[in-house]
Protein backbone atom coordinates (compact mmCIF):
# COMPACT_ATOMS: atom_id res chain seq x y z
CA UNK A 1 0.00 0.00 0.00
CA UNK A 2 2.52 2.65 1.10
CA UNK A 3 4.33 1.63 -2.71
CA UNK A 4 1.24 2.08 -4.15
CA UNK A 5 0.98 5.62 -2.92
CA UNK A 6 4.89 6.06 -3.62
CA UNK A 7 4.09 5.50 -7.25
CA UNK A 8 1.25 8.07 -7.65
CA UNK A 9 3.25 11.22 -8.65
CA UNK A 10 5.11 8.83 -10.96
CA UNK A 11 2.14 7.65 -12.42
CA UNK A 12 0.69 11.22 -12.68
CA UNK A 13 3.67 12.34 -14.70
CA UNK A 14 3.06 9.42 -17.31
CA UNK A 15 -0.45 9.82 -17.76
CA UNK A 16 0.02 13.71 -18.13
CA UNK A 17 2.81 13.14 -21.14
CA UNK A 18 0.18 10.87 -23.05
CA UNK A 19 -2.56 12.98 -23.04
CA UNK A 20 -0.15 15.75 -24.15
CA UNK A 21 0.62 13.87 -26.33
CA UNK A 22 -2.13 12.89 -28.27
CA UNK A 23 -4.01 16.17 -27.40
CA UNK A 24 -5.69 15.85 -30.46
CA UNK A 25 -6.98 12.25 -30.12
CA UNK A 26 -7.46 13.11 -26.65
CA UNK A 27 -9.97 16.10 -27.47
CA UNK A 28 -11.85 13.61 -30.07
CA UNK A 29 -12.35 11.13 -27.63
CA UNK A 30 -13.96 13.32 -24.93
CA UNK A 31 -16.18 15.34 -27.16
CA UNK A 32 -17.59 11.83 -27.73
CA UNK A 33 -18.09 11.21 -23.95
CA UNK A 34 -19.53 14.51 -23.99
CA UNK A 35 -22.16 13.69 -26.97
CA UNK A 36 -23.16 10.64 -24.65
CA UNK A 37 -23.12 12.43 -21.57
CA UNK A 38 -25.48 14.97 -22.95
CA UNK A 39 -28.03 12.54 -23.98
CA UNK A 40 -27.66 10.39 -21.11
CA UNK A 41 -28.19 13.96 -18.63
CA UNK A 42 -31.33 14.74 -20.83
CA UNK A 43 -32.21 11.37 -20.06
CA UNK A 44 -32.06 11.19 -16.54
CA UNK A 45 -33.43 14.43 -16.28
CA UNK A 46 -36.46 13.42 -18.45
CA UNK A 47 -37.08 9.77 -17.22
CA UNK A 48 -36.25 10.89 -13.21
CA UNK A 49 -39.16 13.58 -14.02
CA UNK A 50 -41.42 11.10 -15.51
CA UNK A 51 -40.97 8.44 -12.86
CA UNK A 52 -41.76 10.95 -9.90
CA UNK A 53 -44.77 12.03 -12.02
CA UNK A 54 -45.72 8.54 -12.63
CA UNK A 55 -45.65 7.24 -8.84
CA UNK A 56 -47.45 10.39 -8.15
CA UNK A 57 -50.46 9.69 -10.63
CA UNK A 58 -50.13 5.75 -9.96
CA UNK A 59 -51.65 6.64 -6.49
CA UNK A 60 -54.53 7.70 -7.59
CA UNK A 61 -55.51 4.62 -9.28
CA UNK A 62 -57.83 2.98 -6.92
CA UNK A 63 -60.16 -0.31 -7.60
CA UNK A 64 -63.75 -0.01 -6.16
CA UNK A 65 -64.66 -3.21 -5.08
CA UNK A 66 -68.70 -3.70 -3.82
CA UNK A 67 -69.31 -6.14 -1.13
CA UNK A 68 -72.41 -8.19 -1.56
CA UNK A 69 -75.54 -7.53 0.40
CA UNK A 70 -75.78 -11.32 1.69
CA UNK A 71 -72.52 -10.21 3.70
CA UNK A 72 -73.30 -9.25 7.36
CA UNK A 73 -71.83 -6.84 8.82
CA UNK A 74 -69.56 -8.78 11.69
CA UNK A 75 -67.79 -10.51 8.60
CA UNK A 76 -66.81 -7.40 7.10
CA UNK A 77 -63.09 -7.26 8.59
CA UNK A 78 -62.23 -10.98 8.04
CA UNK A 79 -63.39 -9.98 4.31
CA UNK A 80 -61.10 -7.11 4.13
CA UNK A 81 -58.27 -9.17 5.48
CA UNK A 82 -58.83 -11.40 2.72
CA UNK A 83 -58.36 -8.65 0.14
CA UNK A 84 -55.62 -7.44 1.73
CA UNK A 85 -53.83 -10.37 2.00
CA UNK A 86 -53.65 -10.63 -2.02
CA UNK A 87 -50.23 -9.79 -3.60
CA UNK A 88 -50.16 -6.45 -5.21
CA UNK A 89 -52.14 -4.71 -2.71
CA UNK A 90 -51.13 -2.23 -0.59
CA UNK A 91 -54.11 -0.74 1.28
CA UNK A 92 -57.99 -1.39 1.49
CA UNK A 93 -59.62 1.43 3.17
CA UNK A 94 -63.72 0.28 3.96
CA UNK A 95 -66.29 2.55 2.71
CA UNK A 96 -69.97 2.36 4.16
CA UNK A 97 -73.67 3.01 2.61
CA UNK A 98 -73.63 6.38 3.65
CA UNK A 99 -69.78 6.93 2.48
CA UNK A 100 -70.70 5.48 -0.76
CA UNK A 101 -73.90 7.53 -0.99
CA UNK A 102 -71.53 10.77 -0.23
CA UNK A 103 -68.97 9.95 -2.61
CA UNK A 104 -71.52 9.78 -5.63
CA UNK A 105 -72.80 13.17 -4.54
CA UNK A 106 -69.95 14.57 -4.57
CA UNK A 107 -69.17 13.31 -8.06
CA UNK A 108 -72.76 14.98 -9.46
CA UNK A 109 -72.50 17.96 -7.97
CA UNK A 110 -75.02 20.17 -8.02
CA UNK A 111 -77.44 17.41 -9.27
CA UNK A 112 -76.09 15.21 -6.92
CA UNK A 113 -78.13 16.83 -4.07
CA UNK A 114 -81.18 14.78 -5.81
CA UNK A 115 -80.14 11.82 -4.52
CA UNK A 116 -80.25 12.36 -0.62
CA UNK A 117 -83.93 10.82 -0.72
CA UNK A 118 -81.99 7.70 -0.80
CA UNK A 119 -80.52 8.14 2.16
CA UNK A 120 -81.44 5.81 5.01
CA UNK A 121 -83.32 2.31 4.63
CA UNK A 122 -83.75 2.76 0.60
CA UNK A 123 -79.91 3.51 -0.04
CA UNK A 124 -79.44 0.80 -3.11
CA UNK A 125 -76.01 1.41 -2.95
CA UNK A 126 -73.52 -1.69 -1.77
CA UNK A 127 -70.84 -0.95 0.80
CA UNK A 128 -67.54 -0.95 -0.89
CA UNK A 129 -63.59 -1.03 -0.25
CA UNK A 130 -61.59 1.20 -2.00
CA UNK A 131 -58.06 -0.79 -2.85
CA UNK A 132 -55.18 0.53 -3.87
CA UNK A 133 -52.47 -1.23 -5.65
CA UNK A 134 -48.62 -1.42 -4.98
CA UNK A 135 -47.67 -1.19 -8.77
CA UNK A 136 -50.34 0.31 -11.35
CA UNK A 137 -49.55 -2.35 -13.64
CA UNK A 138 -50.46 -5.12 -11.76
CA UNK A 139 -53.93 -3.48 -11.46
CA UNK A 140 -55.92 -6.05 -14.11
CA UNK A 141 -54.18 -8.78 -11.67
CA UNK A 142 -55.43 -7.88 -9.01
CA UNK A 143 -58.66 -6.43 -10.14
CA UNK A 144 -59.15 -10.20 -11.26
CA UNK A 145 -57.85 -11.93 -7.87
CA UNK A 146 -59.99 -9.54 -5.90
CA UNK A 147 -63.41 -10.53 -7.91
CA UNK A 148 -63.27 -14.21 -7.19
CA UNK A 149 -62.68 -13.64 -3.58
CA UNK A 150 -66.41 -14.86 -2.14
CA UNK A 151 -68.36 -12.21 -1.05
CA UNK A 152 -67.27 -9.51 -3.44
CA UNK A 153 -70.08 -8.66 -5.60
CA UNK A 154 -67.51 -6.62 -8.22
CA UNK A 155 -64.57 -5.04 -8.35
CA UNK A 156 -63.72 -2.11 -11.36
CA UNK A 157 -60.81 0.40 -11.41
CA UNK A 158 -60.98 3.78 -13.03
CA UNK A 159 -58.52 5.20 -15.60
CA UNK A 160 -57.54 2.54 -17.88
CA UNK A 161 -56.28 5.28 -19.73
CA UNK A 162 -53.62 6.19 -17.21
CA UNK A 163 -52.62 2.85 -17.20
CA UNK A 164 -52.02 2.90 -21.00
CA UNK A 165 -50.10 6.04 -20.37
CA UNK A 166 -47.79 4.18 -17.66
CA UNK A 167 -47.01 1.24 -19.98
CA UNK A 168 -45.78 3.53 -22.97
CA UNK A 169 -43.80 5.70 -20.23
CA UNK A 170 -42.06 1.89 -18.87
CA UNK A 171 -41.28 1.22 -22.84
CA UNK A 172 -39.87 4.31 -23.61
CA UNK A 173 -37.88 3.97 -20.48
CA UNK A 174 -36.17 0.43 -21.46
CA UNK A 175 -35.78 1.94 -24.69
CA UNK A 176 -33.95 4.78 -23.60
CA UNK A 177 -31.73 2.74 -21.34
CA UNK A 178 -30.92 0.74 -24.21
CA UNK A 179 -30.14 3.52 -26.16
CA UNK A 180 -27.86 5.14 -23.31
CA UNK A 181 -25.99 1.94 -23.23
CA UNK A 182 -25.73 1.77 -26.81
CA UNK A 183 -24.03 5.48 -26.57
CA UNK A 184 -21.94 4.51 -23.74
CA UNK A 185 -20.27 1.69 -25.78
CA UNK A 186 -19.17 3.72 -28.44
CA UNK A 187 -17.83 5.98 -26.09
CA UNK A 188 -16.04 3.09 -24.22
CA UNK A 189 -14.53 1.61 -27.62
CA UNK A 190 -13.42 5.47 -29.22
CA UNK A 191 -11.56 6.05 -25.91
CA UNK A 192 -10.49 2.46 -26.15
CA UNK A 193 -8.74 3.91 -29.30
CA UNK A 194 -7.07 6.80 -27.72
CA UNK A 195 -5.52 5.02 -25.64
CA UNK A 196 -4.25 2.36 -27.87
CA UNK A 197 -2.70 5.31 -29.87
CA UNK A 198 -1.03 6.65 -26.63
CA UNK A 199 0.45 2.51 -26.03
CA UNK A 200 1.62 2.85 -29.25
CA UNK A 201 3.17 5.81 -28.85
CA UNK A 202 5.08 4.60 -25.44
CA UNK A 203 5.68 1.12 -26.80
CA UNK A 204 9.46 1.84 -26.65
CA UNK A 205 8.72 3.08 -22.77
CA UNK A 206 6.60 -0.18 -22.35
CA UNK A 207 9.39 -2.47 -23.55
CA UNK A 208 12.01 -0.90 -21.41
CA UNK A 209 9.46 -1.18 -18.44
CA UNK A 210 9.04 -4.70 -19.19
CA UNK A 211 12.83 -5.29 -19.20
CA UNK A 212 13.48 -3.85 -15.79
CA UNK A 213 10.43 -6.28 -13.97
CA UNK A 214 7.98 -3.21 -14.03
CA UNK A 215 4.40 -5.67 -13.04
CA UNK A 216 1.52 -4.92 -15.15
CA UNK A 217 -0.46 -2.97 -13.03
CA UNK A 218 2.20 -0.68 -12.49
CA UNK A 219 2.14 -0.34 -16.80
CA UNK A 220 -1.02 -0.09 -16.53
CA UNK A 221 -1.85 2.52 -13.86
CA UNK A 222 -0.55 5.79 -15.73
CA UNK A 223 -3.23 4.53 -19.25
CA UNK A 224 -6.13 4.06 -16.91
CA UNK A 225 -5.64 7.66 -15.11
CA UNK A 226 -5.11 8.95 -18.59
CA UNK A 227 -8.84 6.98 -19.60
CA UNK A 228 -10.14 8.70 -16.65
CA UNK A 229 -8.89 12.15 -17.60
CA UNK A 230 -10.65 11.69 -21.26
CA UNK A 231 -13.72 10.80 -19.17
CA UNK A 232 -13.83 13.75 -16.75
CA UNK A 233 -12.83 16.13 -19.77
CA UNK A 234 -15.82 15.06 -21.85
CA UNK A 235 -18.18 15.14 -18.86
CA UNK A 236 -17.37 18.79 -17.92
CA UNK A 237 -19.69 20.42 -20.64
CA UNK A 238 -22.80 18.25 -20.04
CA UNK A 239 -22.67 18.79 -16.58
CA UNK A 240 -22.98 22.23 -17.20
CA UNK A 241 -25.26 22.05 -19.38
CA UNK A 242 -27.81 19.47 -17.59
CA UNK A 243 -26.91 22.10 -14.50
CA UNK A 244 -27.81 25.55 -15.54
CA UNK A 245 -30.17 23.85 -17.95
CA UNK A 246 -32.40 22.67 -15.37
CA UNK A 247 -32.27 25.68 -13.22
CA UNK A 248 -33.54 27.95 -16.34
CA UNK A 249 -36.15 25.48 -16.71
CA UNK A 250 -36.88 25.36 -13.51
CA UNK A 251 -37.48 29.09 -13.02
CA UNK A 252 -38.97 29.60 -16.28
CA UNK A 253 -41.85 27.27 -16.14
CA UNK A 254 -41.74 28.13 -12.34
CA UNK A 255 -41.88 24.24 -11.45
CA UNK A 256 -44.45 22.40 -13.09
CA UNK A 257 -45.31 21.26 -16.59
CA UNK A 258 -48.85 22.06 -18.42
CA UNK A 259 -50.36 20.81 -15.47
CA UNK A 260 -49.94 21.38 -11.66
CA UNK A 261 -50.36 17.74 -11.60
CA UNK A 262 -47.11 17.46 -13.36
CA UNK A 263 -44.42 19.10 -11.13
CA UNK A 264 -41.01 19.08 -11.76
CA UNK A 265 -38.93 17.75 -9.14
CA UNK A 266 -36.69 20.91 -7.21
CA UNK A 267 -33.35 21.23 -8.93
CA UNK A 268 -31.69 20.76 -5.15
CA UNK A 269 -30.44 18.63 -4.24
CA UNK A 270 -31.52 16.57 -7.50
CA UNK A 271 -28.89 18.43 -9.77
CA UNK A 272 -26.02 17.32 -7.08
CA UNK A 273 -27.34 13.90 -7.71
CA UNK A 274 -27.71 13.88 -11.71
CA UNK A 275 -23.74 15.40 -11.74
CA UNK A 276 -22.94 12.79 -9.81
CA UNK A 277 -23.81 10.32 -11.67
CA UNK A 278 -22.89 11.88 -15.03
CA UNK A 279 -19.38 12.04 -13.52
CA UNK A 280 -19.56 8.57 -12.26
CA UNK A 281 -20.75 7.62 -15.97
CA UNK A 282 -17.88 9.60 -17.69
CA UNK A 283 -15.00 7.70 -15.17
CA UNK A 284 -16.44 4.19 -15.57
CA UNK A 285 -16.88 5.03 -19.77
CA UNK A 286 -13.21 5.82 -19.24
CA UNK A 287 -11.84 3.25 -17.09
CA UNK A 288 -13.24 0.25 -19.19
CA UNK A 289 -11.82 2.17 -22.85
CA UNK A 290 -8.61 2.13 -21.35
CA UNK A 291 -8.58 -1.16 -19.61
CA UNK A 292 -9.59 -2.72 -22.78
CA UNK A 293 -6.68 -1.31 -24.21
CA UNK A 294 -4.14 -2.11 -21.73
CA UNK A 295 -5.25 -5.48 -20.84
CA UNK A 296 -5.05 -6.43 -24.65
CA UNK A 297 -1.68 -5.24 -25.29
CA UNK A 298 -0.17 -6.71 -22.13
CA UNK A 299 -1.89 -10.19 -23.13
CA UNK A 300 0.10 -10.41 -25.97
CA UNK A 301 3.62 -9.29 -24.62
CA UNK A 302 5.34 -11.47 -22.29
CA UNK B 1 22.90 -20.04 -11.42
CA UNK B 2 21.05 -21.24 -14.65
CA UNK B 3 20.28 -24.82 -15.66
CA UNK B 4 18.70 -25.60 -18.79
CA UNK B 5 17.96 -29.11 -19.53
CA UNK B 6 16.36 -30.64 -23.14
CA UNK B 7 15.34 -27.01 -23.94
CA UNK B 8 13.62 -26.63 -27.05
CA UNK B 9 12.35 -23.87 -28.90
CA UNK B 10 9.98 -23.78 -31.83
CA UNK B 11 8.18 -20.69 -33.03
CA UNK B 12 4.72 -20.06 -34.19
CA UNK B 13 6.25 -20.22 -37.80
CA UNK B 14 7.21 -23.64 -37.41
CA UNK B 15 11.46 -22.25 -37.14
CA UNK B 16 13.37 -24.40 -34.61
CA UNK B 17 15.64 -22.05 -32.60
CA UNK B 18 16.41 -24.40 -30.17
CA UNK B 19 16.89 -28.14 -30.58
CA UNK B 20 17.18 -29.38 -26.74
CA UNK B 21 19.96 -27.87 -25.47
CA UNK B 22 21.90 -28.45 -21.95
CA UNK B 23 23.07 -25.86 -20.29
CA UNK B 24 24.29 -25.16 -16.64
CA UNK B 25 26.17 -22.19 -15.82
CA UNK B 26 27.44 -21.14 -12.10
CA UNK B 27 27.07 -18.53 -9.75
CA UNK B 28 30.39 -15.71 -10.93
CA UNK B 29 30.75 -17.15 -14.12
CA UNK B 30 31.71 -14.96 -16.84
CA UNK B 31 30.19 -16.66 -20.46
CA UNK B 32 30.16 -15.95 -24.01
CA UNK B 33 27.85 -17.14 -26.16
CA UNK B 34 28.52 -16.98 -29.87
CA UNK B 35 27.58 -18.74 -33.27
CA UNK B 36 26.50 -17.81 -36.49
CA UNK B 37 23.63 -15.61 -37.48
CA UNK B 38 20.27 -17.40 -36.91
CA UNK B 39 22.01 -20.03 -34.68
CA UNK B 40 19.42 -19.28 -31.69
CA UNK B 41 21.44 -16.79 -29.62
CA UNK B 42 18.81 -14.24 -29.12
CA UNK B 43 16.12 -16.78 -28.93
CA UNK B 44 18.27 -18.42 -25.72
CA UNK B 45 18.63 -15.02 -24.32
CA UNK B 46 15.06 -14.25 -24.69
CA UNK B 47 14.15 -17.72 -22.81
CA UNK B 48 16.50 -17.15 -19.90
CA UNK B 49 14.52 -13.61 -19.22
CA UNK B 50 10.87 -14.60 -19.66
CA UNK B 51 10.60 -13.05 -23.39
CA UNK B 52 9.49 -16.35 -24.80
CA UNK B 53 8.70 -19.75 -23.21
CA UNK B 54 10.30 -22.50 -24.11
CA UNK B 55 8.51 -25.14 -26.12
CA UNK B 56 10.01 -28.00 -24.43
CA UNK B 57 12.71 -28.66 -21.38
CA UNK B 58 12.75 -27.34 -18.17
CA UNK B 59 14.31 -23.79 -17.31
CA UNK B 60 15.72 -22.24 -14.07
CA UNK B 61 17.16 -19.35 -13.43
CA UNK B 62 18.19 -17.93 -10.33
CA UNK B 63 16.32 -20.06 -8.34
CA UNK B 64 13.08 -19.48 -10.43
CA UNK B 65 11.40 -22.41 -12.32
CA UNK B 66 10.76 -20.75 -15.66
CA UNK B 67 8.19 -23.64 -16.42
CA UNK B 68 6.04 -23.51 -13.76
CA UNK B 69 6.32 -19.50 -13.53
CA UNK B 70 2.71 -17.76 -14.21
CA UNK B 71 2.62 -14.79 -16.89
CA UNK B 72 1.93 -12.49 -13.79
CA UNK B 73 4.64 -13.17 -11.78
CA UNK B 74 7.57 -12.80 -15.03
CA UNK B 75 7.94 -9.16 -13.65
CA UNK B 76 9.05 -10.20 -10.65
CA UNK B 77 11.60 -12.81 -11.67
CA UNK B 78 12.62 -10.06 -14.21
CA UNK B 79 13.89 -8.02 -11.57
CA UNK B 80 16.63 -10.67 -10.67
CA UNK B 81 17.88 -11.10 -14.26
CA UNK B 82 19.40 -7.33 -16.04
CA UNK B 83 18.93 -7.25 -19.93
CA UNK B 84 21.55 -5.55 -22.01
CA UNK B 85 20.89 -4.83 -26.03
CA UNK B 86 22.52 -4.07 -28.97
CA UNK B 87 20.30 -1.27 -29.34
CA UNK B 88 20.73 0.35 -25.83
CA UNK B 89 16.85 0.90 -25.27
CA UNK B 90 17.34 4.00 -23.40
CA UNK B 91 14.23 6.39 -22.96
CA UNK B 92 15.03 9.36 -25.50
CA UNK B 93 13.34 12.07 -23.42
CA UNK B 94 14.73 10.95 -19.74
CA UNK B 95 18.30 12.08 -19.07
CA UNK B 96 20.99 9.53 -17.80
CA UNK B 97 20.36 9.90 -14.25
CA UNK B 98 16.67 9.87 -15.06
CA UNK B 99 16.72 6.38 -17.30
CA UNK B 100 19.14 4.57 -14.51
CA UNK B 101 16.53 5.89 -12.03
CA UNK B 102 13.74 4.33 -13.86
CA UNK B 103 14.63 0.65 -13.36
CA UNK B 104 13.96 1.71 -9.61
CA UNK B 105 11.28 3.67 -10.12
CA UNK B 106 9.02 0.80 -11.44
CA UNK B 107 9.59 -1.56 -8.80
CA UNK B 108 8.68 0.62 -6.26
CA UNK B 109 11.27 2.04 -4.80
CA UNK B 110 11.83 4.44 -1.89
CA UNK B 111 13.04 7.99 -3.69
CA UNK B 112 15.60 8.47 -1.39
CA UNK B 113 17.22 5.03 -2.03
CA UNK B 114 16.80 5.74 -5.91
CA UNK B 115 19.00 8.95 -5.37
CA UNK B 116 21.40 7.06 -3.42
CA UNK B 117 21.77 3.72 -6.01
CA UNK B 118 21.49 6.23 -8.98
CA UNK B 119 24.69 7.62 -7.84
CA UNK B 120 26.23 4.77 -6.85
CA UNK B 121 25.57 2.67 -9.90
CA UNK B 122 26.56 5.89 -12.33
CA UNK B 123 29.85 6.31 -10.52
CA UNK B 124 30.31 2.16 -11.05
CA UNK B 125 29.65 2.95 -14.75
CA UNK B 126 32.11 5.65 -14.72
CA UNK B 127 29.28 8.20 -16.18
CA UNK B 128 28.89 10.73 -12.93
CA UNK B 129 29.72 13.65 -15.08
CA UNK B 130 26.82 12.94 -17.49
CA UNK B 131 24.62 12.38 -15.00
CA UNK B 132 22.28 15.67 -16.75
CA UNK B 133 23.26 14.71 -20.43
CA UNK B 134 20.23 13.22 -22.43
CA UNK B 135 21.28 10.23 -24.65
CA UNK B 136 21.16 11.63 -27.82
CA UNK B 137 24.01 13.79 -25.83
CA UNK B 138 26.93 10.82 -25.63
CA UNK B 139 28.43 8.58 -27.51
CA UNK B 140 27.34 4.93 -28.33
CA UNK B 141 30.07 3.21 -25.70
CA UNK B 142 28.45 5.95 -23.11
CA UNK B 143 24.70 4.86 -23.83
CA UNK B 144 25.68 1.24 -23.40
CA UNK B 145 27.00 2.18 -20.27
CA UNK B 146 24.10 4.05 -19.09
CA UNK B 147 22.12 0.48 -20.18
CA UNK B 148 24.21 -1.60 -17.91
CA UNK B 149 23.97 0.90 -15.23
CA UNK B 150 20.23 0.22 -15.67
CA UNK B 151 20.20 -3.49 -15.98
CA UNK B 152 22.18 -3.62 -12.47
CA UNK B 153 20.12 -0.72 -10.46
CA UNK B 154 18.07 -3.80 -9.02
CA UNK B 155 21.37 -5.79 -8.20
CA UNK B 156 20.31 -8.49 -10.19
CA UNK B 157 21.70 -12.37 -9.49
CA UNK B 158 22.28 -12.32 -13.69
CA UNK B 159 23.17 -10.07 -16.26
CA UNK B 160 22.37 -11.12 -19.88
CA UNK B 161 23.86 -8.78 -22.59
CA UNK B 162 22.97 -9.20 -26.43
CA UNK B 163 26.07 -8.54 -28.76
CA UNK B 164 26.19 -5.38 -26.32
CA UNK B 165 29.23 -4.10 -28.21
CA UNK B 166 27.37 -4.95 -31.68
CA UNK B 167 27.51 -1.23 -32.50
CA UNK B 168 30.37 0.01 -30.85
CA UNK B 169 33.85 0.35 -32.12
CA UNK B 170 36.67 -1.83 -31.14
CA UNK B 171 37.95 0.85 -28.56
CA UNK B 172 34.66 1.22 -27.18
CA UNK B 173 34.02 -2.68 -26.80
CA UNK B 174 36.83 -2.55 -24.45
CA UNK B 175 35.58 -0.56 -22.30
CA UNK B 176 32.23 -2.20 -21.65
CA UNK B 177 33.26 -5.44 -21.47
CA UNK B 178 36.38 -4.07 -19.07
CA UNK B 179 33.34 -2.27 -17.18
CA UNK B 180 31.14 -6.43 -17.60
CA UNK B 181 34.49 -7.84 -15.97
CA UNK B 182 34.42 -5.58 -12.61
CA UNK B 183 30.55 -5.63 -12.10
CA UNK B 184 31.35 -9.72 -12.18
CA UNK B 185 34.02 -9.51 -10.29
CA UNK B 186 33.48 -6.48 -7.58
CA UNK B 187 29.53 -7.98 -7.81
CA UNK B 188 29.53 -11.37 -8.14
CA UNK B 189 26.71 -11.07 -10.99
CA UNK B 190 26.53 -13.78 -13.48
CA UNK B 191 27.54 -12.68 -17.03
CA UNK B 192 26.37 -14.39 -20.19
CA UNK B 193 27.12 -12.02 -23.19
CA UNK B 194 26.40 -12.99 -26.66
CA UNK B 195 28.98 -11.96 -29.16
CA UNK B 196 30.20 -11.53 -32.78
CA UNK B 197 33.41 -10.34 -31.69
CA UNK B 198 36.38 -12.66 -32.72
CA UNK B 199 38.83 -10.43 -31.22
CA UNK B 200 37.16 -9.23 -28.03
CA UNK B 201 36.99 -13.49 -27.34
CA UNK B 202 40.18 -14.17 -28.27
CA UNK B 203 41.65 -11.42 -26.00
CA UNK B 204 39.42 -12.02 -22.62
CA UNK B 205 39.45 -15.69 -22.87
CA UNK B 206 36.43 -17.01 -20.89
CA UNK B 207 33.85 -20.01 -21.30
CA UNK B 208 32.44 -20.08 -24.48
CA UNK B 209 29.70 -21.51 -25.95
CA UNK B 210 29.63 -22.19 -29.65
CA UNK B 211 25.83 -22.62 -30.88
CA UNK B 212 24.90 -23.77 -34.45
CA UNK B 213 21.72 -24.14 -36.09
CA UNK B 214 19.78 -24.65 -32.24
CA UNK B 215 22.51 -26.99 -31.00
CA UNK B 216 25.50 -26.28 -28.49
CA UNK B 217 28.35 -27.69 -30.44
CA UNK B 218 30.92 -26.71 -28.26
CA UNK B 219 31.20 -25.37 -24.70
CA UNK B 220 35.04 -24.53 -23.84
CA UNK B 221 35.93 -24.09 -20.42
CA UNK B 222 39.00 -22.39 -21.36
CA UNK B 223 37.34 -20.13 -23.96
CA UNK B 224 39.29 -18.59 -27.37
CA UNK B 225 37.07 -18.77 -30.70
CA UNK B 226 36.02 -21.49 -32.19
CA UNK B 227 35.51 -21.34 -36.13
CA UNK B 228 32.24 -22.12 -37.40
CA UNK B 229 31.89 -19.98 -40.55
N1 LIG C 1 9.82 -14.07 -33.03
C1 LIG C 1 10.21 -14.99 -33.93
N2 LIG C 1 9.28 -15.64 -34.66
C2 LIG C 1 9.64 -16.58 -35.55
N3 LIG C 1 10.90 -16.93 -35.81
C3 LIG C 1 11.89 -16.33 -35.12
C4 LIG C 1 11.59 -15.32 -34.14
N4 LIG C 1 12.75 -14.88 -33.62
C5 LIG C 1 13.72 -15.58 -34.22
N5 LIG C 1 13.21 -16.45 -35.12
C6 LIG C 1 13.96 -17.42 -35.93
O1 LIG C 1 14.66 -18.28 -35.06
C7 LIG C 1 15.97 -18.54 -35.52
C8 LIG C 1 16.98 -18.12 -34.47
O2 LIG C 1 16.92 -16.72 -34.31
P1 LIG C 1 17.80 -15.91 -33.27
O3 LIG C 1 17.31 -14.51 -33.27
O4 LIG C 1 17.78 -16.63 -31.99
O5 LIG C 1 19.23 -15.99 -33.92
P2 LIG C 1 20.60 -15.27 -33.49
O6 LIG C 1 21.55 -16.35 -33.23
O7 LIG C 1 20.35 -14.32 -32.39
O8 LIG C 1 21.00 -14.50 -34.80
P3 LIG C 1 21.75 -13.09 -34.95
O9 LIG C 1 23.20 -13.38 -34.76
O10 LIG C 1 21.47 -12.68 -36.34
O11 LIG C 1 21.20 -12.17 -33.94
C9 LIG C 1 16.11 -17.77 -36.83
O12 LIG C 1 15.86 -18.67 -37.89
C10 LIG C 1 15.03 -16.72 -36.76
O13 LIG C 1 14.55 -16.42 -38.05
MG1 LIG D 1 20.45 -12.18 -32.18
Amino acid sequence: MIKFFRNIPRHFKEARNGIVRNFAMTLSSASAVTVTLVLIGAFLLVAVNLDSFMTSVEEGVQIHVRIEDTVSEDKISSLQASVEAISGVRSVVYSDKDSELDALIEVYGEEGELFETYRGDANPLKRAFVVEVTDGLLIDEVTAKIEAVPGIFSALYGGSSIIEMMSAFENIKSGGIIFVLILSALAVFLISNTIKLTIFARQDEIRIMRLVGASNGYIRTPFLLEGIFIGLLGAILPIGLVYFGYTYLYTVTGGYFFTPLFTLITPQPFLMYISGALAGIAIIVGLIGSYISVSRYLWWKR
Amino acid sequence: MIKLENVTKVYKTGTRALNGISLYINQGEFVYIIGATGSGKSTLIKILNGEEAASKGKVNVAGTDLTKLRTGRIPYFRRNVGVVYQDFCLLPKKTVFENVAFALEVVSEKTIYIRKRVREVLKLVDLEEKAKSFPNEISGGQKQRVAIGRAIANKPKVLIADEPTGNLDPEKSEEIIALLERINREEGTTILMVTHDKELVEKHKKRTILLQDGYIVADLMEGGYVSHD
